[in-house]
């Protein structure tokens, strides 16, 4: 889908961004298909610089955190608590499409910064809010993290082993989901505007996006009084009870292999499996002639079978590490297998070196090129814009306030020395 | 009456499972048309996974589907019968937007890829998701949510050190995926709208995934650290986890984010005198100590329920939730107050409760849902006679001729 020289699927809508933590991802794609997105950081830095850092530097200007989700933006620092910060803060939005934030619910309000303030200032203006609950509501003053927002959502208790806690995902989801969605209710907002000249408030909760990974969980409770309890990664049948393994140890880290039977494709699959292992002689007898079609049934089934299938292939998944196991069981012989894979397995990752996947951005600053994650779709007539790097603290002072705003050098002087800017 | 962000718009869904049909979503529930093209031979996987209503499974009673599906239209079409494409190409010329989430090559074969389509409706927005994206060596890897979710690494950062990884239950990635291609759709729209071109949008969805895991996989290129899992640790705060409740099986979560609250959550929990104690006042010495710390916490969380212990934190400013169990969900009074669940009648499984797909509400075109997921081919006469304007007569011929089916094909399997 190479399309050099091509449009971008947004014109440079100007999108002014104050959100912090995982929430920054929403303004990041929409600088990638073409908005132009300014992120507002309070001076000295946004606390989203935070780490990993590059060559574990621990310099907020080498956040990867921060390069990653903030890459493409434009970059300016200013004091919206100051009232001559919010002054200029307004020029801005006089100017602007839509604004992004994810401050706790008032908070703007409280500055005269809210979205009746704002709708004086540009009627047609799109204020987006991402917070933990909401705008308004008995949970909306609640003090959240990422974490504690991700167990309102019942995800989480899904997730772990049986018999400790539930576990998160270790590098935190839910404010990243509040920033993806606070993208897409952006871009309908704008879709509105452009078809109605009216603009809104979108008001985002990050428990609701919590809730969207729940599969069939929160169903099995409303419909069948089923509580779902956490597995460490096997299958569970609810109508037996039967847990089937499906995660096995190998050589360098551990597989998953959809051992099952009863239908297609899992049928085939698991065949594939056993004669593999027949190949390698490593397969008992009573494994080789097991019907998976009718022995290694879901709804008949009982737990022996399942220990027993899961330890035999276990011994044969320790002689192989997870490329062999991948390449020559998934790819060649087509068992429903996937890798374990840990940063390292996807940084050398053949599929994604074969479409091109990671982008590299020389760093003037830095010795070597730096690579990133490609583009998050391919777009054949729109692809997404090649990468910018993200802005150092107050790069685009100059560019916007003086060259853009035509704010004098003299004022510029000014507001620099009332840490305004 | 409320005004829809999406009235007009119209999208002729191939896709199935989760992806495909949770990125819709976000168009019907703000007032676009969304007509699902099924098949009676080769079920959606969704209409065979549990839970079904009444404990009868059959094709129209799982609510796993149905919670991916409201706000929808369906039609049964065999796309193998010559007659079928016929259809399929109807529906193609009245959408706005195809979407397709088969393996790569699978539309093509049907005739009815991308760049087929193209030559007769160039203004098209055409999505195709598959798990690796077409081209290169993996791209015919066999696609279940379950192996994305371990591709992309999320797997071997979940769970505890000393024991086997602990995968995000089900189809995580699909989440993720459906979000950024929601997005995609939109702003190709807007390209549309200025320029009249449509264009063909091809998801990987490792690719798109790795963008909810890029600063660790950022730490190994530039650092050479390979991200673990730390059970609900966290390097920027402590005491950072889930805590043991009084009653079985109950837990709440707290994240102690900065000093200030540190010093509330030792009064709150009546230690006082902890805040200042040289082994944990500072975060330095709270991360070196912190199997000390956890078990102070869960000594304190261990006599109270997991409602009472969040009460105690919430009030004195603590970032905590009870780690929520699908039955609190239901009674969870801030999503009442954003009407979260919204019961709906289904023409066979009954009242159901219906979730939205967006997460947040417009304050001018909010979400709606106002209509239950759809038996397959519920919509068959709807589609084909109001929507694309054939005759009864027509309709008639096509069941007749088996390119519209309106039975199932051998006996119901439920597939978990």
């Amino acid at each position: 889908m190479d399309n050099p020289g091509a449009e971008t699927a947004l014109p440079p809508y100007r999108i002014l961004d104050l959100t912090e933590g995982g929430c920054i991802l929403g303004g990041r794609l929409l600088a990638d298909l073409g908005a132009d997105v300014i992120t507002i950081e309070p001076p000295g830095g946004s606390p989203s610089r935070t780490g990993p850092y590059y060559k574990d530097s621990d310099d907020p200007e080498k956040s990867l955190f921060w390069w990653a989700y903030s890459a493409n933006k434009r970059g300016i620092t200013l004091d919206i608590e100051q009232p001559e910060g919010r002054e200029l803060f307004k020029d801005m939005v006089r100017q602007a499409d839509a604004v992004l934030e994810s401050f706790g619910p008032g908070f703007l309000d409280g500055l005269e910064l809210g979205y009746g303030d704002l709708c004086r200032i540009n009627p047609d203006i799109i204020l987006t809010s991402i917070t933990p609950f909401g705008q308004n509501g008995p949970k909306a003053d609640y003090q959240a993290s990422d974490l504690t927002v991700w167990a309102s959502g019942a995800y989480l208790y899904a997730c772990g082993n049986p018999d400790r806690a539930p576990t998160w995902i270790g590098f935190p989801q839910a404010g990243l989901f509040g920033g993806a969605e606070g993208a897409i209710g952006t871009m309908m907002a704008i879709w509105h505007r452009n078809n109605t000249g009216q603009g809104q408030h979108v008001d985002i909760s990050m428990q609701e996006s919590a809730l969207s990974p729940n599969l069939n969980v929160l169903q099995m409770w409303d419909v069948s009084g089923v509580e779902f309890h956490r597995l460490g990664g096997a299958l569970f049948v609810p109508s037996t009870g039967v847990r089937q393994p499906i995660y096995f140890e190998c050589r360098d880290g551990y597989v998953m292999i959809l051992v099952q039977g009863g239908a297609e494709p899992f049928v085939s699959s698991s065949a594939g499996l056993v004669k593999w292992m027949q190949e390698e002689d490593m397969s008992p007898d009573w494994l080789s002639g097991l019907d998976w079609e009718l022995d290694y049934n879901a709804t008949t089934m009982g737990q022996p079978i399942a220990d027993s299938v899961g330890e035999a292939v276990e011994r044969f998944t320790l002689t192989k590490t997870k490329g062999e196991l991948y390449e020559e069981g998934a790819i060649k012989r087509r068992i429903l297998i996937a890798p374990v894979s840990n940063t390292r397995d996807i940084s050398q990752n053949l599929q994604l070196e074969s479409r091109n996947y990671w982008e590299k951005l020389e760093h003037a600053d830095l010795d070597e090129p730096v690579l990133y994650c490609g583009p998050f779709i391919r777009m054949s007539e729109t692809p997404l814009i090649s990468l910018k790097r993200a802005p150092r603290i107050g790069e685009h002072n100059d560019e916007i306030y003086r060259d853009e705003l035509g704010i004098s050098g003299k004022k510029l002087g000014s507001l620099k020395e009332k840490g305004i800017i | 009456m409320s005004v829809k962000a999406f009235e007009d718009l119209k999208v002729a869904e191939f896709a199935w499972v989760i992806v495909g049909p949770s990125t819709s979503r976000y168009l019907a529930e703000h007032g676009a048309t969304v007509v699902r093209i099924e098949s009676f031979k080769r079920l959606d996987t969704l209409r065979r996974t549990s839970p079904f209503a009444d404990n009868k499974p059959t094709v129209d009673s799982s609510m796993a589907y149905g919670r991916h599906n409201p706000n929808k239209y369906s039609v049964s079409i065999d796309l193998q019968h010559p007659n079928g494409k016929k259809l399929a190409w109807e529906l193609i010329r009245w959408a706005d937007i195809v979407t397709e989430s088969f393996s790569p090559g699978t539309m093509e074969k049907l005739g009815l890829g991308y760049e087929e389509v193209k030559k007769v409706r160039p203004d098209i927005i055409y999505l195709s998701s598959s798990m690796q994206g077409r081209g290169g060596p993996h791209s015919g890897y066999a696609g279940f949510g379950m192996n994305a979710v371990n591709l992309c690494g999320f797997t071997e950062v979940s769970g505890w050190p000393d024991k086997r990884p602990a995968a995000p239950h089900g189809a995580y990635t699909d989440y993720i995926n459906a979000r950024f291609n929601a997005l995609a759709l939109i702003a190709a729209l807007d390209h549309r709208s200025r320029t009249g071109k449509g264009q063909w949008i091809e998801q990987s969805q490792f690719e798109t995934s790795l963008h909810f895991f890029a600063p660790p996989i950022m730490d190994y290129q530039n650092n050479g650290r390979i991200m673990k899992r730390d059970g609900n640790r966290y390097a920027e705060a402590a005491p950072h986890g889930v805590f043991p409740c009084r009653g079985n099986d109950n837990w709440i979560a707290i994240a102690v984010m900065n000093e200030k609250q540190w010093l509330n959550f030792c009064r709150a929990i009546g230690q006082p005198h902890m805040a200042a104690q040289k082994e944990y006042a500072t975060l330095p010495q709270r991360k070196k100590n912190e199997d000390e710390l956890e078990k102070l916490v869960a000594d304190w969380t261990g006599n109270l329920t997991p409602e009472e212990a969040e009460a105690i934190l919430q009030q004195v400013g603590v970032p905590s939730h009870i780690v929520a169990r699908p039955k609190d969900v239901y009674e969870d009074i801030q999503l009442k107050e954003r009407n979260y669940f919204v019961p709906l009648d289904h023409p066979v499984m009954g009242k159901q409760s219906y979730e939205p797909q967006s997460s947040f509400i417009m304050s001018k075109t909010p979400r709606q849902i106002k209509k239950p997921s759809p038996c397959l081919g519920e919509h068959n006469e709807f589609v084909f006679k109001n929507l694309l304007g054939m005759t009864d007569e027509e309709i008639a011929g096509h069941i007749e001729d088996g390119s519209i089916p309106t039975e199932p094909t051998g006996q119901f399997k439920v597939s978990m």
